[in-house]
């Protein structure tokens, strides 16, 4: 749940793209602090954790608009999905609001996808999360790869294995050229947005 | 200095969620920390929301921030207060907390609680460097009347040899081993706080035969225990909790020896269980607490390789939710089998709770490291399981 910081009039929501190692979560992140730096508060921190990296920014996006005037704050992070990791994983999963999934199209990660998809199912729930009821947007990235002659997966074949169930929108990207990272990102804010306005009436 | 603007338990809300609370709400002033298992202090001073500088014990700065992450148990406070000075620590909130936080999991910060584990749980088997480190709280020097050195290397007590002496670690870290057909076993490491001897020190009439051997692993200085003023406490104690605590030292004799027996892999898990009624599944939130009046009853975990014999209980024993302790069997980490026969009374454990809430703060301790033990011990007990490979 986004915290209210009544003194600056903020809401504060955390963001957390989620996916298997090197599937391009750091890319999707570089990409967007680069496009709103303008917009990013503070600078980006990035700790290297074993095979994968873990990041976060700061920052208040324009044009978003206000809930009961207060102004959108965003935290945006990764997180290393390692088992050992786990006080990491706990700080940055607790009161997530949003998740994007980046899964990636090489063949060859099939099977890691689905792993890392089942290990966040099990993450948020030790916090209480349901990954059913979450904003939660998928992104299969590195599409490009497709003119390179590298073998990927069909977006068909990568809905059916990771999105059957959970029937979330999706979006083809190349985060390394930035198609679909800004698309993503926004399609995520606004299912965040809706599911605050949502609890913030009801509550 | 000011009156303190929050507090709490560190259990409850870790260092990493204090620092983001502070720093959402740029406050100013000084953090400080407390725990019973450190001997100092730990302050951070934070200016707008960010820390400045830190100390703890002989480390200042960053280093005295980063060694406090690894406080998973304690008290803090936070005084709302004008901190002047230079800034020390030039690193981004987020920053320090995620590089913690990835330190703490990569083993490179010192967890200091209960059990220290120095990296991943007994990670591979056998090498003994990896068991963790059982420590107690900090010592009471109230009850310790002497001190006696034992250089590296040497035995403090012998297995299988009598004696009624109860010793305190002030310093240094020794291991438990066990003689088996096999040759030794190292079961245990303990370090500062933990304590040597069993309740059977305090039962005059059953003498006490030493049930493993110590060794010291470095230098390691003891204090020896005031047995009379100990005694007396015991003796003070209600019948219920003084057969409470005689079944919980026995608990940790019998998860002891079946470590050793699915080490040496002649233990039978269905022999115990099959065709016994479970009278606690694993992981049921239960509150309540029995005694046996007759029959048996028996521990196991289920694990991913079938169950792990954990402990076999008789009459006058106990079994369910103990409210003070954790000894990582029933109800919530394992599961309870009764024979047919099986017949069992309730106790209160708000009594004993009370009653416990009275004790000196050394018998407290020995309790909880007499818990701590038998909770290490099970760990162990299905570590062996799963590298025997015994499919049970």
């Amino acid at each position: 749940m986004a915290i209210v910081k009544l003194k600056k009039r903020e809401i504060e929501c955390k963001i957390v793209y989620y996916g298997p190692g090197r599937s391009g979560k750091t890319t999707n992140m570089e990409y967007i602090y680069k496009t709103y730096k303008k917009q990013v508060v503070g600078e980006m921190v990035s700790v290297d954790t074993e095979g994968d990296r873990t990041l976060f920014f700061d920052f208040l996006p324009m044009g978003l608009g206000q809930i009961k005037g207060f102004d959108i704050r965003l935290q945006v992070y990764t997180v290393p999905g390692q088992v050992q990791y786990r006080s990491t994983r706990k700080l940055v999963l607790k009161g997530v609001d949003g998740v994007i999934f980046v899964a990636d199209s090489l063949t060859v990660r099939r099977e890691k996808n689905m792993l890392s998809l089942k290990d966040l199912q099990h993450n948020l729930k030790e916090y209480g999360i349901s990954i059913l009821k979450i904003p939660f947007v998928m992104q299969h990235n590195k599409r490009d790869l497709a003119e390179q002659g590298v073998p990927v997966m069909s977006i068909e074949q990568m809905e059916r294995d990771l999105n059957r169930q959970l029937k979330v929108p999706s979006f083809s990207a190349s985060a390394i050229t930035g198609d679909g990272v800004g698309a993503t990102l926004k399609e995520c804010l606004k299912l965040t947005l809706l599911s605050l306005k949502k609890q913030i009436k009801s509550g | 200095m000011g009156d303190f603007v929050l507090a709490g338990n560190l259990n409850f809300l870790s260092l990493g969620d204090i620092l983001q609370l502070l720093g959402s709400n740029a406050s100013s002033g000084v953090l400080r920390i407390t725990s019973r298992y450190a001997q100092d202090l730990g302050l951070i001073y934070f200016h707008n929301g960010n820390p400045v500088n830190a100390s703890v014990g002989s480390l200042a700065g960053l280093d005295a921030v980063n060694s406090l992450f690894g406080w998973l148990d304690g008290e803090f406070e936070f005084i709302e207060e004008k901190v002047d000075g230079e800034n020390v620590i030039k690193k981004s909130r987020m920053q320090i907390i995620l590089d913690c936080l990835r330190m703490l999991d990569d083993g490179q910060i010192e967890q200091l609680g209960p059990v220290t584990f120095t990296k991943k749980l007994f990670y591979p088997s056998d090498s003994l460097s990896n068991r963790p480190i059982i420590r107690g709280p900090l010592i009471d020097y109230t009850y310790v009347v002497d001190e006696e050195e034992v250089r590296a290397g040497n035995k403090v007590v012998a297995e299988g040899k009598h004696g009624g002496w109860l010793w305190v670690i002030l310093e240094g870290t020794a291991e438990i081993i066990r003689e088996t057909p096999r040759g030794p076993l190292k079961l245990l490491r303990i370090g500062e706080g933990a304590f040597i001897g069993s309740i059977a020190s305090f039962l005059l009439l059953e003498g006490s035969v030493r049930s493993a051997a110590i060794t010291a692993v470095n230098n390691v200085l003891l204090g020896v225990l005031d047995l009379r003023r100990l005694s007396a406490d015991f003796l003070r104690m209600s019948n219920q909790f003084r057969s409470l605590l005689i079944s919980l030292d026995k608990r940790l004799k019998q998860v002891t020896n079946m470590a050793v027996d699915i080490h040496l892999n002649n233990i039978k898990v269905e022999e115990l269980i099959n065709g016994k009624a479970q009278v606690f599944t694993q992981g049921e939130n239960v509150e309540s607490l029995f005694t046996i009046t007759e029959g048996e009853a028996h521990v196991a975990r289920n694990t991913e390789n079938g169950y792990v014999p954990l402990a076999n209980l008789y009459q006058g024993d106990f079994f369910g939710h103990v409210p003070f302790l954790d000894i990582g069997q029933e109800p919530y980490s394992a599961s309870v089998f009764g024979s047919k026969d099986l017949k069992i009374s309730e106790m209160d454990p708000d009594i004993l709770k009370q009653e416990y809430n009275q004790f000196s703060s050394t018998f407290k301790n020995f309790i909880e490291h007499l818990a701590n033990c038998i909770l290490v011990t099970s760990m162990l007990a299905c570590e062996f399981g799963k590298n025997t490979g015994r499919n049970v």
